[in-house]
């Protein structure tokens, strides 16, 4: 620890440089962690706002949200307080000259997402069928409290009295509005309740013999284009990991290679191999925490100057078990050059 | 006398075929507790190599090398580097210090490696202001003169206190003065703690403090 610290503290500039390459790593493989993670959320947030376990569709809707249609027959008595119907439809939302694609979802306002799920940020939940809230995020796009929302071109007007957070849908925003305004949206048959049954519980097949039943899990992975992406970015860290290993494990060998000439001198004073070869190991270590740690510190300025559209999550858990990654790589790195260490001839010293 | 070190019968041959060189010829050599010891040869006549056998930092291909009556190249890769920071000071050739320390933390490394049986802090000042180097302890060596170095790598050497004391022409870059001091320095060594010091050198000013010279020509070893 001793040399170590002392090392670094003599040659700033080498192991400045080397830190810096590290912090650079560690940033590039956690905001590319963070963009994720924040794509899926855009993906979900939803669905996870609304703490959903259990969702049902109907039978024949190919495990597609937008495509279930639920009629009266098929759903089953519940109790709202922890189920509720939900009727989703795309739609673009227009006011003046702004346009944007939204997930229209309608709900029942006596049922537990309505009660208890929405969010609200601003104004206050809809009290009729005419009024919506919507995603707080339409706000900075020009949206405001009071506006007539015209969704798609001949569908119902409807006017914003709130937004709320956490409100996003297959990386849309959602406008929350009533049941009947879906069904005017989608022109369904006059049997059709919605598009899918939402429990905040663990619901089994039982509970609706008619629908088609997923779990929170299975559903998620269902939306279009989730795992896809989720598998993308998967395989994309991956590499970025096994990159990163041989580049740490590299500069540290080289390190350690550049330092032989001192360890023969130290050896021949006798010196223990160990205390050299644990304070390559401290070394290596401090050089791959201080380079995590600056790498979620530049990952948390970015998330602060990155514009709204980009989405971006900071997950501790997720950037814990990065640094950790990280250091276990910084490990390896280090003790690739142990055996050459161990096996140092310290007469090479003297013949110099 | 104690024999502390006792050399008997070592051959050592660098190389292979037409390029062999045999550097040392049936050397024997022993050095004893209180004496101070001088081998005198020309440049490339395996001086180096002679004190680096002596140390175990090298082994001969043939004959032993007993230090405190045990033949070190019997011990164990560890039990060999016990015995090399415990009872062995070495004093190398050139380039003996860490760039990256300051003298005083070239000391400090000592202390964290072997935890008792160094000198006291006075004990150290002395040294240090007996070889002239007291006011360079937060220097680097990187801006210290050679002679400097020099000293302070004795320094160093002789801070574990250890029982025999190699030395690599310690003078090489030191004026007359100075070798008067160092050599008085190894000679109290030797005379007053009792030391087994070995010095390999051409340096034939160090020939007046040696109590027994030996001279290193054409791979054999002769005492004078
Ligand atoms: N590792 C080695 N491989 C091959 N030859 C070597 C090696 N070390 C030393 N030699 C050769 O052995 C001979 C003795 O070398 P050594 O370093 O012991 O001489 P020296 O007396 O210490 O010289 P100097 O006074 O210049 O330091 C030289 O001819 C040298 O070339
Ligand atoms: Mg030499």
């Amino acid at each position: 620890m001793f040399l170590a610290l002392k090392e670094i503290q003599h040659e700033k500039l080498r192991y400045g440089l080397i830190t810096l390459m590290f912090i650079l790593i560690s940033y590039l493989i956690m905001i590319l962690m963070g963009m994720m993670l924040g794509l899926a959320h855009e993906n979900t947030a939803a669905i996870d706002s609304w703490g959903t376990q259990t969702v049902f569709l109907s039978k024949n809707s190919n495990d597609s949200l937008s495509q279930s249609l639920i009629s009266q027959e098929k759903r089953p008595n519940y109790r709202p307080d922890h189920m509720a119907t939900i009727g989703v439809a795309p739609a673009v939302a227009k006011q003046g000259k702004d346009k944007e694609n939204v997930q229209f979802v309608g709900l029942n306002r006596n049922e537990f997402i309505f009660r208890d799920k929405l969010q609200l940020t601003a104004g206050r939940k809809a009290q009729n069928n005419r009024e919506v809230v919507t995603d707080q995020s339409l706000k900075n796009k020009g949206f405001k409290i009071g506006d007539q929302l015209r969704l798609n071109s001949q569908g119902p007007k409807l006017k914003i009295v709130g937004f709320v957070k956490n409100a996003q849908l297959s990386v849309a925003p959602v406008v929350y509005g009533s049941l009947t305004s879906w069904r005017q949206l989608r022109s369904v048959q006059p049997n059709i309740v919605g598009s899918a049954l939402i429990s905040d519980q663990a619901m089994s097949t039982a509970t609706a013999p008619k629908l088609q039943h997923y779990t929170v899990k299975q559903f998620v992975n269902k939306l279009p284009g989730y795992s896809a992406q989720n598998t993308t970015f998967t395989f994309m860290i991956g590499f970025l990991m096994i990159i990163s290993l041989v580049i740490i494990a590299v500069f540290l060998y080289i390190l350690t290679i550049q330092k032989l000439p001192h360890f023969a001198v130290l050896r021949a004073q006798g010196i223990p191999a160990k205390n050299l070869i644990s304070s390559t190991i401290y070394q290596s270590l401090l050089l791959v925490a201080v380079g995590a740690a600056g790498g979620i510190l530049l990952t948390l300025l970015t998330k602060q100057v990155l514009p709204e559209g980009l989405p971006m999550e900071i997950n501790w858990l997720a950037i814990a078990g990065l640094s950790l990654a990280l250091l276990v790589l910084g490990i390896i790195g280090a003790l690739l050059p142990v055996r050459v260490i161990a096996k140092i001839d310290p007469v090479a010293a003297l013949n110099q | 006398m104690d024999d502390a070190m006792i050399i008997k019968d070592v051959n050592k041959s660098y190389g292979h075929g037409v390029g062999r060189v045999h550097v040392l010829k049936d050397v024997s050599f022993s050095a004893a507790l209180g004496e101070l010891n001088l081998v005198l040869g020309p440049s490339g006549s395996g001086k180096s190599t002679f004190l680096t056998i002596a140390g175990g930092l090298q082994t001969p291909d043939t004959g032993q090398v007993i230090i405190d009556g045990q033949d070190i190249n019997k011990l164990s890769h560890q039990q060999k580097e016990h015995l090399r920071l415990d009872k062995i000071g070495f004093v190398l050739q050139s380039y003996n210090l860490l760039p990256y320390l300051t003298v005083q933390d070239q000391f400090k490394l000592v202390d964290r490696v072997k935890k008792a049986g160094n000198l006291s802090a006075g004990q150290l000042d002395q040294l240090l202001e007996q070889l002239e180097i007291k006011k360079l302890v937060n220097q680097y060596p990187s801006e210290l003169s050679g002679g400097q170095n020099q000293r302070v790598a004795i320094a160093r050497a002789l801070y574990t206190d250890p029982q025999v004391v190699l030395a690599d022409e310690p003078t090489a870059s030191l004026d007359s003065n100075l070798v008067k001091v160092v050599g008085q320095l190894f000679q109290d060594l030797a005379k007053q703690n009792n030391k087994a010091v070995v010095v390999v050198t051409h340096d034939l000013r160090l020939k007046q403090f040696a109590d027994r010279i030996w001279d290193l020509s054409d791979g054999k070893l002769t005492q004078e």
